[in-house]
């Protein structure tokens, strides 16, 4: 049975799981380092571009090219941790430095990503900006497949996530250098390898989400960066140290801003739609305000004893 | 000789853009290297100011100049925009009144900004700031984009030329002399904050939060104050620059030109060092002047655009920078607020009688 769904909700769970995906990311990457990552969003632009090169240069279906782009953005993110946040953590640089680095990092990005632009449409004559992989997606009833996928995959790496953390030997030595780097190190915790997979992770489900990211929306290099807000809010909604909260906050904020602006549009006019960013900013300013430590720190057991008063 | 014509106009350009730069930067010296904001969103002020000098001028002129009133600000705006610079070109004294008034209104319009950006920035830590000031910057580009009433959105409008008699090859050289003039300033200004007492607390709220607190300095007053001034100081940046350029298109103001490279700026001279902020503007300044310039040349050498010349430049020095050297070219001394020597006299003069 394919259920039906309204063509905004179906907008609304592929951006959010997308969402979703880049703010485990980001999360993953704060939790290690405690740098929010500014280069995050031209990681998934790197997967958009996975993405033209498997259907424009390959011929293939964008579904195969999963693992490239994984390791691809796995790999530059593994650059910006071993070749400049690591040696400018043991210079103890503050974390103002450090972001500031990592925007060094998103400009080289930024500008390697518009020099390969331009080298696909210089040499081998494909649309690189601007462009529509759309038609490149299978459909299944009409309906395009990575209304199914997008969540499925993020469905299947939080899981992947959960099993990692709780069950295996090596997440729970994770967890360990995230609440404690000092005293991990002195059990005998590889904390260095426990960053270096985190980054590794963090960039590739980047990756994964900016190719899923094409089949639905306008590539273009700067992708990344216009969507860049909208990570960091559903991060702060989530509290930046929980993996499980960044899950949260995707879906609220991916949600508010798709179903926000359509009801907004629908109310007072379609000039109202080119402000869609104005929402996660809202929504991260009053996650700030009200729950600073974002939805996971809430203690929902207090509450619900709250409620039953 | 080729060099006079061509070596003047590159001269007034890096004069006129370091001008520029050096209001901007130093007021994010001042946020960033004195008190510790680390401000990402530089580019709301800056941009703010220039909207106010693309909305503000042509619309008290048009009444003035006696422009058609039939006629529609943004639609018709060149033909409104050369009335009122023929109106202007007639009357210095409305013309100097103009640019100051609209200095004026940008700076207040700054302060408003900064204080509403106060508002988290008392509250929250590094990090957290960092993304919510981005984000508001984000927001007033959007605006800037997309509202066609403010500045015309991304066609832009013209802004009228409030040096319009000074007669036509020597426009750009008054212009720059004036935005060197208030840079100037500005500097003043701002060294002598620095030296003054509240300078001093700025660096102890920057060093220690805690033990300034302890003290009974009021940290939120003092981070207030300095957003709301240094957020003046970034808008009569953005202002002067759209009356530099005479006109406004919301392209130009994106978060690489007026935020990012600010801090590779004030980076690279030293923050909490004025006069390093300054050997850093005008060094990077040059750089780009010089690529923007010999674009012709550069265009055929390199595989690509030569905008990602500026981005490469951009990101590598920053880490460069950050690796090698991230106190500066010119690092942060201890401020010499008392003379020292009397100082010195009096305490050996009490040491031994």
């Amino acid at each position: 049975m394919v259920l039906v769904f309204p063509p905004i909700i179906r907008e609304a769970i592929i951006f959010s799981s997308l969402l979703t995906l880049l703010s485990i990311g980001l999360t993953l990457g704060y939790m290690t380092t405690r740098v929010p990552n500014f280069a995050h969003g031209s990681f998934a632009t790197i997967g958009v571009y996975v993405s033209l090169v498997a259907v424009r240069l390959v011929n293939v279906s964008p579904y195969l090219f999963l693992p490239v782009a994984f390791l691809v953005s796995g790999f530059v993110a593994l650059l910006l941790y071993k070749a400049i946040l690591k040696p400018l953590m043991r210079r103890g640089a503050s974390t103002i430095l450090l972001m500031v680095a990592t925007i060094a990092f998103d400009m080289l990005l930024i500008a390697s990503l518009n020099i390969f632009a331009d080298y696909l449409s210089r040499a081998h004559r494909i649309t690189s900006r601007y462009f529509s992989l759309k038609a490149a997606d299978i459909r299944i009833e009409g309906i395009p497949l990575v209304f199914y996928v997008a969540p499925i995959v993020a469905a299947a790496l939080i899981l992947t996530f959960y099993i990692l953390l709780t069950k295996t030997k090596f997440g729970i030595a994770m967890r360990a250098t995230i609440e404690n780097p000092a005293l991990a190190g002195v059990v005998g915790i590889n904390i260095d390898l426990v960053y270096t997979v985190s980054w590794i992770l963090a960039g590739g489900l980047a990756g994964i989400a900016g190719l899923l990211m094409s089949l639905w929306f306008v590539g273009n290099p700067d992708l990344g960066t216009l969507i860049l807000v909208s990570i960091f809010s559903a991060s702060i909604v989530g509290g930046l140290l929980n993996i499980y909260g960044a899950i949260l906050g995707g879906f609220l904020v991916g949600f508010a801003e798709v179903i926000g602006t359509s009801r907004l549009a629908s109310l007072l006019g379609v000039w109202i739609i080119p402000y869609r960013p104005v929402i996660p900013l809202l929504i991260m300013v009053i996650a700030l305000l009200t729950i600073p430590g974002g939805l996971s720190s809430i203690r929902w057991s207090s509450i619900a004893k709250l409620w039953r008063r | 000789m080729v060099l006079p014509q061509e070596a003047l106009i590159l001269l007034t350009s890096i004069l006129a853009w370091f001008g520029l730069y050096l209001i901007v930067n130093l007021s994010l010296n001042l946020e960033f290297g004195y008190t510790g904001i680390p401000n990402f969103g530089k580019l709301l002020v800056v941009a703010a100011g220039a909207y106010v000098a693309g909305y503000l001028p042509g619309r008290i002129m048009f009444n003035l100049a006696n422009v058609d009133p039939s006629l529609d600000y943004i639609a018709d705006n060149a033909v409104i925009v050369t009335q009122i610079n023929n109106f202007l070109n007639q009357n210095p004294h409305i013309s100097l009144s103009l640019l100051f008034l609209t200095l004026i209104v940008a700076a207040g319009i700054g302060a408003g900004l900064g204080f509403i950006a106060s508002y988290p920035a008392i509250r929250l830590r590094e990090e957290y700031l960092a993304m919510t000031l981005l984000a508001m910057a984000e927001v007033i580009r959007v605006i800037g984009y997309n509202y066609k009433p403010l500045i015309g959105g991304t066609l832009g409008v013209q802004v009228p030329d409030t040096l319009a008699f000074v007669p036509g090859e020597l426009r750009f050289t008054i212009m720059s002399l004036v935005i060197l003039a208030i840079a100037g300033f500005i500097f003043l200004y701002v060294e002598r904050l620095v030296r003054s007492p509240l300078g001093r607390v700025l660096r102890a709220v920057r060093d220690s939060e805690a033990a300034a607190e302890t003290l009974g300095k009021d940290i939120v007053r003092i981070r207030t104050k300095i957003l709301v001034v240094s957020s003046a100081i970034g808008a009569v940046g953005g202002a002067m620059h759209a009356l530099y350029t005479s006109g406004v298109i919301s392209l130009t103001y994106d978060r690489v030109s007026w935020t990012f490279w600010p801090w590779v700026m004030v980076l690279m001279g030293g923050m909490a060092n004025n006069v390093g902020v300054m050997l850093g503007t005008l060094i990077f300044v040059a750089l780009r002047q010089l690529i923007t310039f010999y674009k012709g040349v550069l265009e055929p050498i390199l595989p690509f655009n030569v905008i990602w010349l500026d981005y490469i430049l951009l990101g590598s020095t920053l880490i460069i920078i950050l690796m090698y050297r991230p106190e500066g070219v010119l690092p942060e001394k201890a401020t010499r607020t008392l003379d020292f020597r009397k100082l010195w006299a009096r305490l050996n003069g009490r040491r031994s009688p």
